[in-house]
């Protein structure tokens, strides 16, 4: 679904986009020029649709090393005149925030937009349920929260308006329900996008050293004080009564949705909170007065509660307050639990679904966890790794696909913290133990965090095994391309960058590059390795088999498939419980592999102890 | 009324492909729009659930709990896994029996459900439920089994349990796969003329 024929369909238009495509589309309907970004789930599919259309729409796109990269990039095109739209999950904006900060002080000349993606459940993130709207606090960084697909296109459109008015970055905060979400969107205009700017030197904005620091940051507060103001109308109220709810994003709409369960909300006031950062003091103190009782729902932390009952002090001391106190911090909510926590309030009925918790109780589902899919590199690599160096080794992991490498029969990341961090970790622990560590780091997480750890952990001499997954690609997201792959965000070929070069550059020489699909060749570089006394790294190289897929589909191709001899197999059971593919099944007394899923890396004909896998005659298609 | 599909199966089924269809065909014939597609880990093997909804009005991109009024279900343990959104008396599921048995239940040799006890599974929660043989069916005509998606489609089209007419999903098809169209509308046609 990489390409959406309706990013670029005409004013007046109504099509159905995902929120992600919504919010590309109004960045294109907000002419931008430049837009770089890194991809992260649930973010990257602003960056994928604005990689499709840059060329037909032109403006430039790249998919830059890491987030940072990406803003810096962006926050340049801003500084020349020329509007730009980064976008990246909410870790994403961890990497960047070292650089978005002083620029919210020196401010931007071209509007300048930071998508920023919360994936509260952590549908498809390690790391922790981060609420980004904190940095909007921290930093001062005005911030809007649309709450479906439409709102994602008119308030990226907005957020542009804002940002090059006010002349300061602005962030347009998602979560996955909404980013993920899609809906009915009526296009607008599209403009000829400003591609071309120029820097002009203006030391008053961009000099953010101490003294003008300080003026910096009064300009600063100033500017906050006038975006509250003049935007307090975007902010909604609806509905009348003595109750009054006040939410933001996707939780408005849940609430919507139950109205008619909740007594279709008789007596109730609906604050819909669409700029999160300023709040306007103005709008909730006018929205608190004469109220009886006050919800506040909202995902994650009680960030707008806690505002709001400083508010009511003055406001309204005597309403009563909720927020935590019926809904939870943690996970995401649904339509199911704001109907819930409100019930009781509203003389409405709670839901009662204890038929199908009983079920869900009683039936005893065989799990279907995401895993490595069948012909990935790294259940090669992972496999080797494990026959030779054995289970007593740590397993430092990093983010990637093989965070799936935490699952079953491998469970090979001992701690996944965040981009990068694996290297570190190791050396540290290195540094206090004499236990042996393998790293995984994967080709494009090298390229985003990977070098200065190497660096590091080469200077202060700790010896991990140190293996660099390389497929190609920025996998787990899509696909997209980094410096060590052989196309652009743009869609042109280039000359890949390779990590051997790198690693050697930082004087390390005990490098084995390998092919990830030769067992034989993965375990002899590993058994090398393993037995020097150099700081190693094993490169372990295989294209993503998905993506590969992709490739030899296009050119009408399809790989050789395996297949287990009959009368052959004697049950070991190698292949199923030791190495796990998705296309090998074991039911009853049979192992065979699906035809159809097979993706012909044949690393299960290496492994099988017998030599019962064998290539299959080729399928003949109809 | 808003009509509550909801599309479960397991990635690289076409899961999103049939989501995007549907939410075409319905935008075409003038309906609002909303629903989910989750990307990411989730596709790696993992179950996915793809919510669409379509009607005069709607809000919450997410089906409220007990509201589907059709579950397609790509792969039948996932039709069973995602009860939680039928109701009975509401809840049509359509399901195609081609198991994909996941890694889990090999790894701790767990034996796949039959589909009788996965019908025993949903029958509580189903107004009606069929079991077509579409992925298979596909692969015999037309050589790809996952163009089972599409025959799920004309199935659920034929039995009166989609309200959108079947030009649009055609036009839907024509605008998702400009490039080849043919094999997936040749599905379709299977399933709007499947007896079973």
């Amino acid at each position: 679904m990489a390409f959406n024929p309706d990013l670029l369909e005409k004013e007046g238009k109504k099509v159905v986009l995902l929120g992600n495509e919504a919010i590309a589309r109004g960045a294109i309907e907000a002419g931008i020029g430049l837009s770089a970004c890194y991809p992260g789930t649930p973010s990257s599919e602003v960056g994928i649709a604005l990689s499709s259309v840059a060329r037909e729409a032109g403006f430039y796109f790249e998919w830059s090393t890491n987030e940072k990269v990406a803003y810096e990039t962006s926050a340049g095109a801003a500084f020349s005149g020329v509007r730009a739209l980064t976008a990246m999950k909410h870790f994403g904006l961890n990497v960047a925030i070292d650089s978005v900060l002083p620029t919210i002080y020196t401010g931007v000349k071209g509007g300048l937009v930071i998508m920023v993606a919360d994936d509260p459940l952590g549908h498809s993130s390690a790391q922790s349920e981060q609420d980004t709207r904190f940095y909007s606090r921290m930093g001062l960084i005005p911030a809007l929260e649309p709450s479906n697909a439409q709102e994602c296109k008119d308030f990226t459109k907005l957020a542009f308006e804002i940002s090059e008015k006010h002349r300061i970055p602005v962030i347009l905060r998602t979560t996955t329900m909404v980013s993920h979400s899609v809906g009915t969107v009526k296009l607008g205009k599209t403009p000829v996008p400003k591609t071309k700017g120029k820097f002009v030197k203006d030391p008053e904005s961009f000099y953010c050293i101490p003294p003008a620091l300080q003026k910096l940051h009064e300009r600063l507060i100033r500017k906050i004080d006038a975006i509250e103001i003049e935007y307090e109308y975007l902010n909604k109220a609806e509905g009348e009564g003595k109750t009054g709810i006040i939410t933001s994003g996707v939780s408005y709409q849940y609430l919507k949705e139950m109205e008619n369960d909740l007594n279709n909300l008789k007596g109730v006031k609906i604050a819909k909170l669409n700029m999160t950062y300023p709040i306007s003091r103005s709008f909730v103190t006018k929205f608190l007065k004469g109220l009886d009782k006050v919800f506040v729902l909202e995902e994650l932390e009680p960030v707008i509660e806690n505002f709001v009952r400083a508010l009511a002090k003055d406001a309204n001391p005597r309403a009563e307050m909720h927020g935590k106190d019926l809904l939870s911090r943690i996970g995401e909510y649904n339509p199911e639990t704001i109907q819930a926590a409100l019930a009781p309030f509203l003389k409405a009925k709670k839901p009662d679904f204890s038929m199908h918790d009983a079920y869900l109780k009683k039936v005893q589902l065989p799990v279907r966890k995401a895993v490595l899919c069948q012909g990935c590199p790294h259940r090669s690599t992972f496999y080797a790794v494990k026959k030779v160096m054995g289970d007593q080794t740590i397993w430092a992991g990093d983010i990637g696909c093989y965070v799936l490498g935490i699952q079953e029969p491998f469970k090979m990341e001992d701690f996944i913290v965040s981009m990068g961090s694996g290297l570190g970790i190791a050396h540290g622990i290195q540094k206090v133990s004499d236990q042996k560590v393998v790293v995984f780091i994967g080709d494009s997480t090298f390229f985003h965090a990977g070098m200065p750890p190497l660096a590091n952990t080469k200077t202060h001499g700790t010896k991990p095994l140190i293996v660099i997954l390389d497929n190609g690609v920025t996998a787990m997201t899509g696909h997209q391309p980094h410096p060590g792959s052989d196309f652009t965000g743009m869609g042109e070929k280039r000359i890949p960058m390779k990590i051997e070069d790198i690693v050697r550059s930082f004087g390390i020489s005990n490098i084995r590059i390998v092919n990830a699909f030769s067992q034989k060749e993965l375990q002899l570089a590993i058994k090398g390795l393993a037995g020097s006394n150099e700081l190693g790294v094993l490169i372990s190289r295989g294209l993503c088999r998905l993506y590969m897929r992709r490739l030899l589909k296009k050119q009408g191709g399809e790989f050789v498939k395996f297949q287990v001899a009959p009368g052959k197999c004697r049950k070991c059971l190698e292949c199923v419980h030791h190495f796990a593919c998705p296309a090998i099944i074991h039911e009853g007394d049979k192992v065979y592999i699906r035809e159809d899923m097979c993706w012909g890396c044949g690393v299960c004909a290496q492994i099988c102890p017998v030599g019962a896998i064998i290539p299959a005659a080729r399928r003949k298609k109809k | 009324m808003t009509c509550n599909v909801l599309i479960a199966g397991v990635g690289g089924e076409g899961v999103l492909f049939s989501s995007v269809i549907i939410a075409r065909a319905a935008n075409f014939e003038g309906h609002e729009v909303r629903g989910t597609q989750l990307h990411g880990l989730a596709q790696r093997g993992g179950a996915i659930p793809t919510h669409i909804r379509f009607g005069k009005k709607v809000h919450s991109p997410l089906i409220p709990r007990a509201q589907a009024d059709l579950i397609l279900a790509l792969e039948p343990l996932e039709a069973a896994r995602f009860c939680y959104f039928a109701g009975k008396g509401r809840t049509n599921f359509i399901v195609d029996t081609y198991p994909v048995k996941p890694v889990y239940a090999n790894l701790f040799d767990q034996p796949y459900p039959t589909y009788e006890k996965i019908k025993q599974m949903i029958d509580p929660f189903a107004k009606k439920y069929v079991f077509v043989d579409a992925s298979n069916v596909c692969e015999q005509k037309l050589g790809d089994p996952v163009d089972g998606n599409m025959m799920m489609l004309g199935v659920a089209i034929a039995n009166g349990m989609l309200p959108l007419k079947k030009e649009s999903i055609i036009e839907a098809i024509k605008r998702t796969a400009p490039k080849g169209p043919d094999e997936d509308i040749a599905a379709f046609r299977m399933g709007l003329d499947y007896k079973g």
